[in-house]
């Protein structure tokens, strides 16, 4: 396909008028077995100076396994000038076949002045019909929210990690999620940095042998990277969630309490230690220890139980990396709501 | 069925993390572990299962063979075999964990000592694993082994579980030969493990496109209302390969196209795209369905000009030319196996009465693909079909492998200003739209059977109603006098021309793939 630009570039300049005509004319151009696909459009927004360029190489690899539009949208209310610019590219890759190229179309938008709060109408002219939408917004939120895109929106993504408030931020966000009448998924990648370590803590206890643990959980120690305590407040905010705790002291020095369903006590221990954004997990119950703790590899958890007279086994289990690419991966690949996250930001709400 | 609600009332950590059942800590005792079968699918998919994180971390597999060797010895083999078959590379990380949870224990099929120091060894995994007296039995040895291993496992209490735990064995095809052999190995089988213990495996059911067809038919609003008789025309099931046997002579020459496949894989498939909506997704629901199915077949009177044999004989695939069957090595030269069959059936109930089904399965063909076709009827011959305008039927086609995927044809208009119809084709490939490769089928059906969702297996009375059909076919085909005939097909072709009269008889003509 000789005039699609190298893939992580942003393409081909277009007038934003002409947009449909030159993606026609693009893929007249093609050359060779290639295969136009789509299942999902996928916006990402962002305010960040350099944006398109960054995200244009997460869409290309996302795009290798999610076949998607991509509309990226780099805004910048504060210039006193409108300015409009479009770019459109195709991102390709060979089948697993190896018999064709699977191309996903980019659309990249950079909105200056005023007009960057024409994101809606910018989005809603380039969706490709009938697919969903997933919008990705990159950095915090503003009051108020355009509710003309929620009436859209399928799957909001975002990523609460960077939030400088985690509250108000999170009250938008639901604020949002009401106007749509619930319709909307929430999907936080603070929340998708935490589904394999969920796995292997859950994994503990599938056995109902192992059930009577949780009613003996005396102690759990998280350590978190700097930057995400509020990573390692999601995971406390899940087990809460789910084991039925409720906070009975509220944090004092990376440290709180909890109770359960019988008034007995739980204590949290949270110790910020550089390395991944979950280093070592440890539950404590009143006669042996769950061990999550990163592998030395990198990319694996390495999981175990010791109790008394029991030698423990070390095993390998797979871990979520922390990249942007796995990370909105991992979460194309899921489906329904997150009805836990809820629960987990419920209960954890006060300390976020 | 609501996993995600059963196993969150079971262990509320696993609400919203898996849409399956999760498998149990166990111990998994491979019989025949020194074969092909345990080399290149069955330790592979344990493997990849284990890397993906799917498989509970106490999980132990014991390898029982006749061979000595020890335990180092073994796993070194695996681990050779894994990296050459495994779907994802083996991370030397995850091999050094998952090495450990492999053992070898030696033993005679039918000594039954070797099974009681197999059940003392079960009991120190339990203690020193956490497997829990968890244990499942996979079959990967020929038929006649069945009846000792299954005997000695039961003397060696091993086919019976502890209160809160569970034993079950995994049994390979072919299970049967015929209905008389088949009942037989039920009741060899059921004298030791219960029919809730015993899990057939088909590796088709483990494919992703075939466990799609019930998504694509019960999920979607559209097609259900047209699948009967009303609209569908007929349905064409083609399970085709460029290979011939193989270095599996010595088995297909007791077998045969139509017990290799037909009476298992295809007569599977059928029943999926032919049954009723089950009431939910449970495994005996779907299965008492799937069953109505073959029991809904019209039994074969008339196999002569029903049911087409045919046999290869030499030609050329892809260019380069191909000894016909009876060359092959250990191949009887005389032989009279069939590698092509091709059948028209009819199953007799509400929905699909007067809709034929034409099945066709062969060795040697042009092309490698495994589908399933449905015929719609055609448009009323007015407007646009007018009697000297034939148009083309609308087909839906269900690729199973390879290149999975559905599509449908359709009639469109071809641009101008005449008005000339043609058919244009609407394709999904899963390839195509989900990057990420599908688990190998036998990953799918052990994380199945390690998890109780039998679903995917078949079971007795299936396989019995298969072989009950089946049967009067080989009968005819064997019987001294009126036999029908077996016609042979020159390696590369579409099989013998009496398979496409089949068809044509009725007016149709096979698909081309």
């Amino acid at each position: 396909m000789p005039e699609v630009a190298p893939s992580y570039s942003l393409g081909q300049p277009v007038e934003v008028g002409k947009i449909d005509k030159e993606l026609k004319r693009l893929w007249q151009q093609g050359e060779g077995a290639m295969t136009r696909a789509s299942l999902i459009n996928l916006a990402i927004y962002s305010e960040a100076p350099d944006a398109l360029e960054k995200n244009t190489p997460i869409i290309a690899k996302i795009a290798e396994n999610h076949a998607c539009r991509a509309i990226a949208i780099s805004s910048n209310g504060a210039c006193k000038e409108n300015r409009v610019e479009a770019w459109i590219n195709a991102h390709c890759h060979v089948s697993r076949t190896g018999k064709e190229q699977i191309c996903s179309e980019q659309l990249s938008f950079r909105l200056e002045g005023p007009c960057a709060n024409l994101l809606a109408s910018i989005v809603f002219s380039h969706l490709d019909s009938d697919l969903p939408f997933y919008l990705w917004w990159q950095g915090d939120l503003h009051d108020p929210m355009d509710p003309q895109l929620w009436a859209w929106v399928d799957r909001f993504i975002y990523d609460s990690s960077g939030w400088k408030n985690f509250g108000p931020q999170m009250r938008l966000v639901e604020t949002a999620q009401e106007e749509a009448r619930q319709r909307i998924v929430l999907c936080d990648l603070n929340w998708t940095r935490l589904d394999k370590i969920r796995v292997a803590i859950a994994q503990f206890f599938d056995h109902p042998a192992s059930h009577h643990h949780f009613a003996e959980m005396e102690n759990v120690t998280i350590q978190f990277a700097p930057g995400f305590k509020s990573t390692a407040l999601l995971l406390v905010g899940w087990l809460g969630a789910q084991l039925h705790w409720r906070i009975n002291e509220p944090a004092r020095n990376g440290s709180c309490r909890f109770l359960d369903s019988n008034n007995r006590k739980i204590d949290i221990e949270l110790h910020e230690a550089t390395g991944a954004p979950i280093g070592k997990i440890v539950l404590r119950s009143r006669e042996i220890e769950f061990v999550v703790s990163p592998a030395k590899c990198g990319d694996l958890l390495e999981v175990w139980r010791c109790g008394q007279n029991e030698k423990p086994l070390p095993q390998m289990m797979p871990a979520q990396s922390n990249d942007s690419v796995s990370l909105l991966s991992q979460e194309l690949m899921r489906g329904g709501p997150h009805r836990v996250y809820l629960h987990a930001v419920s209960c954890v709400r006060s300390l976020l | 069925m609501n996993r995600d609600v059963e196993q969150s009332q079971a262990n509320p950590l696993r609400e919203g993390l898996a849409s399956r059942a999760v498998p149990q800590p166990c111990s998994v005792v491979i019989f025949g572990a020194t074969g092909d079968l345990t080399h290149r699918k069955l330790i592979p998919a344990l493997y990849n299962l284990a890397a993906d994180g799917e498989l509970p971390p106490a999980v132990t597999v014991i390898g029982f063979a006749r061979r000595q060797k020890s335990d180092d010895d073994f796993r070194r083999e695996m681990e050779e075999s894994t990296r050459k078959f495994s779907r994802q590379p083996v991370r030397d990380e995850i091999w050094k964990t998952f090495a450990q949870s492999i053992f070898y224990h030696q033993s005679d099929f039918a000594d039954e000592n070797g099974f009681k120091t197999l059940a003392d060894r079960l009991a120190r995994v339990d203690k020193e694993r956490g497997t829990r007296g968890n244990r499942l039995f996979y079959f990967a040895v020929a038929p006649d082994q069945f009846e000792p291993i299954l005997e000695n496992l039961k003397t060696a209490g091993l086919n019976q579980a502890a209160e809160g735990s569970w034993a079950r064995v995994i049994v390979e095809k072919p299970f049967g030969t015929d209905l008389a052999s088949a009942r037989e190995l039920n009741r060899v089988v059921h004298n030791s493990f219960a029919e809730n213990q015993t899990y057939r495996i088909d590796h088709f059911l483990g494919k992703e496109t075939a466990q799609n067809i019930l998504v694509l038919r019960f999920a979607n609003a559209i097609f259900e209302p047209l699948w009967n008789t009303r609209y569908i025309d007929h349905v064409q099931i083609t399970a085709a390969e460029t290979l011939g046997v193989e270095g599996r002579a010595g088995y297909y020459e007791t077998a045969g196209a139509l017990r290799d496949m037909v009476q298992n894989h295809l007569l599977q498939l059928l029943c999926l795209v032919g049954m009723e909506p089950p009431t939910d997704l449970d495994a005996d629901s779907i299965r008492d369905e799937k069953v109505k199915v073959v029991r809904s077949l019209r039994r074969m009177s008339d196999v002569e000009t029903t049911v087409v044999r045919g046999q290869y004989a030499t030609g050329a695939i892809n260019g380069k030319p191909v000894p016909a069957y009876r060359e092959e090595e250990n191949v009887d030269p005389k032989s009279t196996i069939d590698t092509f069959v091709a059948l028209r059936l009819q199953i007799d109930n509400w929905r699909w009465a007067d809709v034929p089904i034409y099945m066709r399965v062969g060795k040697r063909l042009p092309k490698s693909g495994t589908e399933i076709s449905v015929h719609f009827k055609k448009a009323p011959a007015v407007l646009f079909n007018k009697e000297n305008v034939t148009l083309d039927q609308n087909v839906l086609v269900i690729r199973i492998q390879p290149d999975e995927g559905i599509s449908l044809r359709m009639q469109a208009k071809v641009p101008g200003t005449s008005l000339r119809i043609e058919p244009v084709k609407m394709d999904f490939h899963y390839g195509t739209s989900f990057g990420k490769a599908s688990p190998e089928a036998y990953e799918r059906l052990l994380l199945d059977a390690m998890s109780g969702d039998a679903t995917l297996f078949a079971r007795r009375d299936e396989v019995e109603e298969a072989w009950a059909f089946i049967d009067p076919i080989e009968e005819a085909w064997h019987a001294k006098v009126g036999a029908p005939g077996l016609y042979f097909y020159p390696a590369g072709s579409w099989g013998p021309n009496e398979a496409d009269e089949l068809l044509a008889r009725d007016g149709r003509a096979w698909r081309r793939l």
